[in-house]
């Protein structure tokens, strides 16, 4: 019964401020981290791209061309794993459409045409996936589990018998066109499809702070019986978000193929973990509720220097173990920032 | 505390209504809700008057939540009708009555943490253009309409920065915001410190002079008299009055309006009871508990009684070893190893609250339900020995009378007091020599209660110890050799039960008014 204790604190005091910044901000030390570290490293061995500093503007381009697919696919799987939800499939969309583009343009569809379709292609394996999760209610990691198969297994039907991938030879050949998305320079040296992967997380960041979308999205994934009972129709958010993922798979797709100039039903294999990697490596709550696309985007320019870092310094079948253990890594900080969070 | 008496003398004001038309805030009529046996809203008609605070009590089972669920749209009456200001209303999801322009402040919040204030107040009612949030009028009106009940609370802030106490706030503003007109608040000062539960008052009262009914869902007694303009008593699921607030004389007459001359099982003492402790308990103190000492004799029935959030679970988890707690617990002599493998072993057994989530295996069949505690007995180098299984099984569904038709038969199939008598049978399986029961009869039919009672008298007689906590009364009146009455984490009073208890002392006690009144 005492009759005044002190007033509840309202702001939190200085401490927790550095803390909030660095955990705002982390990120973008660690990539600077990294670009220090590997500008140091010796990479006389990296014979893959071109000798010489890591700094090398050609080596940049380098390492930015081949992180197309990645940085396309971030932003949207960030805004999926804000509402709560999650989409393993995203690999096998991924080399799925990688094929079906591959086969338009050998087959000669003309490049728009062709890269139209199969984003539609990668939108309906969106729905696909939203229809499992949403409608039939089935867990999402199993639902995605069953369309990571579904999908691959038909990324290599239609891959003739006897080939490993849609490529030239036998009478037919890529267009001309078919390598410029992904390799050609168009701007500062750099492909479309790192343009396209730019223009993408910058409409996901508008669509994150300036939508309906990412604020319904974050409370799905916050409070999900409390985003209900405000009249929020979560499964369409859900659903919604799905169909971007699908969309940005197909990106991904589409830009891995024409770097490597064929049709790989494979060519997404362990993207699911790669894009988990950088998501939570971008501090998205595993739980939902909390994330950035931008910072999901930085996360995936960390993770792709490290890899091209890694070809140089380690043999590449430690990768996936170094992968592994680099995911361990971000959970078990992930798991300590949200206890922290429910804490206080 | 003497603010009782002023706030009676200052509600008349909310009731008289200064010359507007007197169309009641939310009026029910002939309300009824039956479930399969049981009838849990008997024909309950009253009305609100327009911007008072109206409270509603009633004992546990008096039907204030199944009244509560029928005006958020969770349950559909049975029959009758409710009227909010003039109109009909009959919502079929909660979110047809926030359309309807009743909120409802539930002990589990609904705010996004991951948010902003601001978004928060706004969420679900955005405008937006092309899918872009626009600013509208009604972001204006919820940030004043915050500020106007609780100006320090800054609407730029992350939600999860703020104490439960300011959460609710944001809620209730938003509710305001939105345009409800009655906001139901059920038992919200539950989880909160004295000092925000007067804060709350003071945004209760503001909201009052902004056309705002609110209906006050409360056990404690005292924040009734402080807060409320009228007050509606239910019992046994039947309306028994609709006051002013001012026209009851006190506690004692809201206290008997509540209890009425409903007939206790009258207790019998029973010649079990020993004076040899056999568990000692020294200063348990935790996040909820305030340094609680009892003991326990052999042979003997204790009851804990205190209403939701007084302790009654914690003290039963830390007996258990399930919750972390300080002091010292002494089991057979000997201090106990703070774990629920280590408590089993040592012959304390749990039969937790929540039966279907705590207490079985909903997905098995009787039979490993029974066993589970104790398949160390049933098992040789560690296979398990099916047919001494089985027996068991067979032995405790006779014993204990439970009503199937095969041990193989799935837990989820079961009536409720079935499920709960699996759950004690685990537990007497485990050779437990002191069982503790958190609300044994919750959910339980008639019938299958008092045979769970003579189980626990039975238990009792054979020189077991048994601890009840339980927040039905006529449960610890009619079962318990002595009475621990908890409030807000503390041992207010123990008791020693026979003809001449004192109900409405107990009350007081256990409703946090019994503190300051003088004996």
């Amino acid at each position: 019964m005492s009759e005044s204790s002190p007033a509840i604190p309202n702001r939190p005091a200085c401490g927790p401020r550095i803390a909030q910044f660095l955990r705002t901000y982390y990120i973008y030390f660690v990539l600077l981290l990294v670009v220090a570290v590997l500008s140091m490293a010796n990479l006389d061995r990296f014979d893959l791209f071109e000798r010489g500093n890591f700094l090398n503007p050609n080596n940049i381009i380098n390492i930015l061309r081949v992180s197309a697919p990645l940085l396309t696919l971030a932003g949207a799987f960030t805004l999926l794993m804000v509402s709560g939800y999650i989409d393993l499939s995203v690999g096998s969309a991924m080399g799925l459409s990688a094929v079906v583009y591959a086969l338009l343009a050998i087959n000669g569809v003309p490049f728009l045409p062709a890269f139209a379709m199969t984003i539609m292609v990668g939108a309906m394996l969106g729905a696909i996936n939203a229809l499992l999760v949403v409608r039939l209610r089935i867990t999402p990691v199993i639902a995605t589990l069953i369309t990571l198969s579904l999908f691959k297994g038909l990324a290599l039907l239609l891959v003739e018998d006897g080939v490993s991938a849609i490529k030239s030879g036998g009478g037919r050949s890529m267009p001309a066109w078919f390598n410029d998305y992904g390799r050609e320079g168009v701007l500062l040296g750099l492909p479309m499809a790192f343009w396209v992967a730019v223009l993408v997380t910058i409409a996901l960041i508008v669509a994150q702070s300036r939508t309906l979308l990412g604020k319904y999205a974050a409370a799905t994934g916050g409070n999900p019986t409390a985003a209900k009972l405000s009249g929020i129709n979560t499964g369409g958010i859900v659903a919604l978000l799905y169909v971007i993922v699908g969309i940005t798979a197909a990106l991904a797709g589409i830009a891995r193929s024409s770097f490597m100039s064929l049709g790989d039903p494979l060519s997404g294999d362990g993207m699911e973990l790669t894009a988990i990697l950088v998501v939570l490596l971008g501090g998205t709550a595993f739980s939902g509720g909390e994330g950035k696309v931008l910072r999901s985007f930085v996360g995936a320019l960390i993770i792709m220097a490290l890899t091209v870092g890694m070809l140089t310094l380690v043999p590449a079948y430690y990768q996936t173990l170094v992968l592994g253990t680099a995911l361990l890594a971000a959970a078990a900080s992930n798991h300590l920032v949200s206890r922290k969070e429910t804490a206080s | 505390m003497a603010k009782p008496r002023d706030a009676v003398s200052g509600s008349t004001k909310g009731i008289g209504v200064n010359g507007h038309p007197p169309t009641p805030a939310l009026s029910v009529e002939g309300l009824t809700k039956d479930y399969p046996g049981v009838r849990a809203v008997d024909n309950v008609s009253f009305s609100i008057a327009r911007n008072t605070v109206h409270c509603l009590v009633g004992e546990n089972g008096a039907g204030k939540s199944t009244l509560v669920k029928m005006l958020t749209g969770a349950l559909r009456p049975t029959s009758g009708t409710m009227t909010v200001r003039g109109a009909a209303y009959a919502p079929g999801s909660p979110h047809d009555a926030r359309q309807g322009g009743i909120a409802t402040l539930f002990q589990e919040l609904h705010v996004v943490d991951q948010l902003t204030v601001q978004e928060n107040l706004t969420l679900g009612m955005e405008r937006s253009r092309f899918g872009f949030l626009v600013k509208s009028d009604l972001d204006r009106r919820a940030v004043q309409t915050l500020a106007a009940i609780e100006p320090s609370i800054d609407p730029t802030m992350r939600v999860s920065a703020l104490s439960v106490a300011q959460k609710q706030i944001v809620e209730i503003a938003r509710a305001a915001s939105s345009g409800a007109s009655v906001i139901i608040m059920d038992e919200p000062t539950a989880a909160l410190s004295e000092r925000e539960v007067e804060r709350l008052f003071a945004v209760i009262r503001r909201l009052r002079e902004t056309d705002v009914t609110v209906i006050y869902i409360s056990h404690k007694l005292d924040e009734i008299f402080a807060l409320g303009d009228a007050v509606t008593v239910l019992r046994d699921g039947r309306h028994i009055a609709t006051k002013s607030l001012s026209d009851v004389a006190g506690q004692p007459e809201l206290i008997e309006m509540m209890i009425g001359r409903s007939v206790f099982q009258t207790y019998v003492p029973r010649p079990s009871v020993t004076d040899e402790a056999v568990l000692t308990a020294q200063g348990l103190t935790n996040h909820r508990l305030k340094s609680v000492s009892f003991h326990i004799n052999r042979g003997e029935i204790v009851g804990f009684y205190g209403l939701v959030g007084s302790g009654k679970t914690e003290i039963a988890r830390a007996l258990f070893g399930a919750d972390t707690v300080s002091g010292s617990i002494r089991f057979k002599g000997k201090p106990v190893e703070r774990s629920p493998k280590a408590a089993i072993r040592s012959g304390i057994a749990l039969v937790p609250e929540e039966r279907r989530t705590q207490g079985l295996f909903t997905s098995l069949t009787l039979r490993p339900n029974i066993s589970v505690m104790n398949t160390r007995r049933l098992s040789t180098h560690g296979m398990l020995r099916s047919a001494d299984e089985r027996a068991v099984a067979a032995e405790y569904v006779h014993k204990l009378r439970i009503a199937t038709n095969s041990i193989e038969k799935y837990a989820e199939k079961l009536s409720g007091g079935n499920q709960q008598k699996v759950v004690i049978a685990k537990c007497l399986f485990a050779d437990a020599d002191l069982l503790l029961l958190d609300e044994p009869t919750r959910g339980v039919d008639v019938g299958a209660k008092t045979e769970i009672y003579d189980i626990i008298r039975e238990l009792a007689d054979k020189g077991r110890s048994v601890a009840v906590f339980s927040s039905e009364l006529e449960e610890v009146l009619g079962l318990c050799d002595r009475i621990f009455l908890l409030f807000a984490g503390t041992l207010e009073a123990e008791i020693v039960n026979g003809p001449d208890v004192d109900v409405s002392h107990i009350l007081h006690v256990v409703t946090g008014s019994g503190r300051s009144v003088a004996p």
